[in-house]
């Protein structure tokens, strides 16, 4: 498959992994609310 | 999801509690088969299934409100209630779970008058631990298992295949869509691109707190452009559900209009027009589309022709003053220049005549290279040449065909038009008024069109300011290192969104062309026509033939475009299978799916039904089948029974004096379909079948 995601950086990169790991793991469980800080953290984590 | 048993008591036609029906799941007999004549509870086995795990039923489910069987309310005192419940077991992702729905009955007297009245549903799951208990799980139930399979989703596995075709019925494709896009996870990606955008929101206001005046003023002109573009996208959402609605209300409209008498001839043709007339446009889109796709990658080609010419010239003129080919090589002369002795024998010293003239055999000599180039761009050039004669054939192809689609809407509006002039004068009011709906629902869809197209303008406009203020942040000083972090933060944030919307739209695309491919690959297997099946970007599906090298579209029977659907389902499942396995979906695990079908072969020839019998059960992983004596027909049998894992006859114990009775024969035993019951009340019994008297 053609992956735009591979073409980014490292940290960018890692931001969309753990990003969608959160979103999945919220879907599966089907956790509702707002998930800003989350996100948010993840974003701020990776880029220093 | 696979299905392992269900339970039913006192549901409808079944009196009391049925045996536990278990059904067939392993891989090499995944077939259950339920015979059972018409009336005798194949219908409402379906909705035991629909109603146990999504509270809904199927069309065909008449008085669905009346789900307690009436004889077990008439054995119950006043005042008493009467339970009624089905219950299902299935397996998912290597968990069990039980399900069931319940409902009572409650009979009434009230000043000697009898009623019944019915209460709410409840739904109970309990999910097995690692030490086979069962308990009951934190979550809701109906949450669990529209995780496992989306209640959106339930119509494509539990199904009436009398009523299948309506798959493929225009008005259900945006709700196909959707359906589809649930099972790839397209939810994970947007629930990820909506947060990373707040996120990146959240950013931008930590810069603004941290900035200096520009950067603020900068980031406030951008959040209040941002801010329209998100009214105006809500704005083309609303106007798409109204073009929507619109849409359906043309659809009723024009039912009501041809049951309307008299003017059936006239709807009928209406209908054909409108429908080549939505072809055409199809076609025309696509053509335009492939227009612009050559112009943008082959259209260089028709810049080249002087520089093709210029080129060829100068070539030519080397050649003619003996100037190509070069026989003398430059390092050749290079080299005799630096041994400073010439082949003769002749000493070449510096600024010697000698020397001189070697050295000015160096410029003669620099053509060699001249000469490589140019035998490499000869075959360059003849192939460029090449692409262009077929770039312009191309391109007169789809000019013709564009001006002949346009003429044929022409055409077609022509007499769309005088059709509904002649509706429009109609001597009977209900056509006319029926036929001036219809004029304003057109105009309200027109207007509605109109305003779509300059709000997309408008948020084209807005995305270029947001683009151009996002530069003109970036480029802003920015001297604390906070605020250098912060715009370094936003700047991953939007790339991170850029990308995830980049690789949606891919996967989206990805998956509508392998959909595409796999349900043409299944209706030609079961297809004696050489029609193709056509997917659409919005998930039309369609068939179309190719008659002189153009493709049509082929009007489809009843049967098939019941085939249509069931490829479409099965492709479905295939696809999203494949994807499952090989860790592409971002949702739920979807590598299991059961197919409850209800009457699946009957509008089918005999052909048609044998395809489809040897087909689906390779599709699905697991599939259940309520059948008729004469739908379980000589072919259905020999292609089903070697995948029968399990097989069921409802006998139908009838109160009706002198009842004609039906057997049906399996395996060499007779089983009651229809016989007397020993009772005054009708009921009906699960008996499963013996199949061990010949396998």
């Amino acid at each position: 498959m053609d992956d735009p995601i591979e073409q980014a950086s490292s940290e960018v990169k890692k931001i969309i992994k753990r990003v969608l790991d959160v979103e999945k793991s919220r879907l599966d469980k089907n956790e509702q609310g707002r998930i800003n800080e989350d996100i948010l953290k993840i974003v701020k984590e990776e880029v220093q | 999801m696979k299905l392992i048993s269900i339970k039913l008591f006192n549901f409808r036609c079944f009196y009391q509690q049925t045996p536990e029906i278990m059904l067939a799941r392993s891989e090499d007999r995944n077939i259950t088969i339920l015979h059972g004549n018409n009336g005798t509870g194949k219908t409402s086995l379906l909705n035991a299934f629909t109603w146990v795990l999504y509270d809904k039923f199927t069309a065909a489910f008449a008085d669905p409100e009346q789900l307690v069987n009436r004889q077990a309310i008439a054995e119950a005192q006043p005042k008493q209630s009467t339970d009624c419940w089905a219950e299902v077991l299935f397996e998912h992702d290597g968990k069990r779970y039980r399900v069931r729905r319940q409902c009572q009955a409650h009979k009434i007297e009230n000043k000697g008058e009898r009623s019944i009245e019915y209460s709410k549903r409840e739904l109970f799951l309990q999910v097995a631990g690692d030490d086979g208990r069962w308990a009951i799980h934190n979550q809701m139930p109906d949450v669990i298992i529209n995780g496992i399979l989306p209640k959106s989703l339930h119509q494509y596995f539990f199904f009436d295949g009398e009523r299948i075709e309506q798959i493929v019925r225009s008005d259900n494709r945006n709700e196909i869509a959707e359906a589809t896009k649930k099972l790839l996870g397209v939810q994970v990606l947007d629930n990820a691109i909506k947060h990373l955008k707040e996120a990146r929101k959240s950013l931008e206001e930590e810069l603004k707190s941290v900035g200096d005046a520009q950067t603020k003023t900068l980031i406030s002109q951008k959040q209040k452009v941002e801010n329209d573009i998100v009214e105006c996208e809500t704005r083309i959402q609303e106007i798409e559900q109204e073009v929507e609605a619109q849409s359906q209300l043309r659809v009723s409209c024009n039912q009501r209009l041809s049951e309307l008498g008299g003017i059936e001839e006239i709807q009928k043709r209406r209908e054909a027009l409108e429908a080549q007339e939505r072809e055409n446009r199809d076609n025309l889109r696509r053509t335009k589309n492939e227009l612009k796709q050559a112009i943008s990658t082959q259209g260089y080609s028709v810049f080249l022709p002087q520089a093709i010419a210029d080129f060829r010239e100068l070539v030519g003129g080397l050649h003619e003053r003996g100037e190509l080919p070069a026989d003398i090589k430059q390092t050749f002369v290079l080299d005799l220049l630096e041994r400073r002795k010439c082949i003769c024998g002749a000493a070449l010293h510096d600024g010697s005549p000698n020397y001189e003239e070697v050295k000015s055999w160096l410029e003669k000599a620099g053509l060699a290279d001249v000469e490589t180039a140019t035998l490499k761009l000869e075959g360059f050039v003849d192939e460029v040449e090449k692409q262009a004669t077929d770039f312009w054939q191309g391109i007169d192809t789809k000019q013709v065909s564009i001006s002949h689609l346009k003429n044929s809407i022409s055409r077609l509006e022509l007499e769309l038009e005088d059709i509904r002039e002649q509706l429009r004068k109609s001597p009977i009011e209900d056509i006319r008024q029926m036929q001036t709906r219809l004029d304003e629902i057109d105009l309200k869809v027109e207007d509605l069109n109109l305003e779509k197209g300059r709000k997309l303008q408008k948020c084209t406009d807005y995305q270029q300011q947001v683009e151009n203020l996002q530069k003109q942040i970036k480029s802003s000083k920015q001297n604390e290192g906070k605020q250098k972090l912060a715009q370094k933060r936003i700047d991953a944030a939007q790339q991170a969104i850029d990308l995830l919307i980049e690789f949606k739209t891919n996967r989206n695309e990805q998956f509508r062309k392998q959909l595409e491919t796999r349900i043409d690959e299944i209706f030609s297997q079961i297809s004696f026509k050489a029609q193709t099946p056509r997917l659409s970007e919005k998930y039309e599906l369609s068939l179309v033939e190719t008659i002189a090298g153009q493709e049509v579209p082929s009007g489809a029977s009843t049967g098939e475009n019941q085939i249509l659907s069931l490829s479409f389902i099965g492709s479905v499942i295939d696809s999203v299978r494949k994807w499952s396995k090989s860790g592409l979906l971002m949702g739920p695990d979807s590598s299991t799916f059961p197919i409850v079908m209800d009457s699946p072969f009957g509008s089918l020839d005999e052909i048609y039904r044998r395809q489809v019998a040897r087909l689906i059960p390779q599709l699905a992983n697991q599939l259940v089948v309520m059948v008729s004596k004469t739908q379980w027909r000589m072919e259905v049998a020999e292609e089903m029974t070697p995948r029968i894992g399990k097989e069921y006859v409802f006998v139908f114990n009838s109160n009706k004096p002198d009842t004609q009775t039906d057997d049906i024969f399996l395996y060499g035993n007779s089983y009651p379909l229809v016989r007397q019951s020993a009772y005054d009340y009708e009921y009906t019994e699960v008996m499963e079948v013996n199949r061990d008297s010949t396998t």
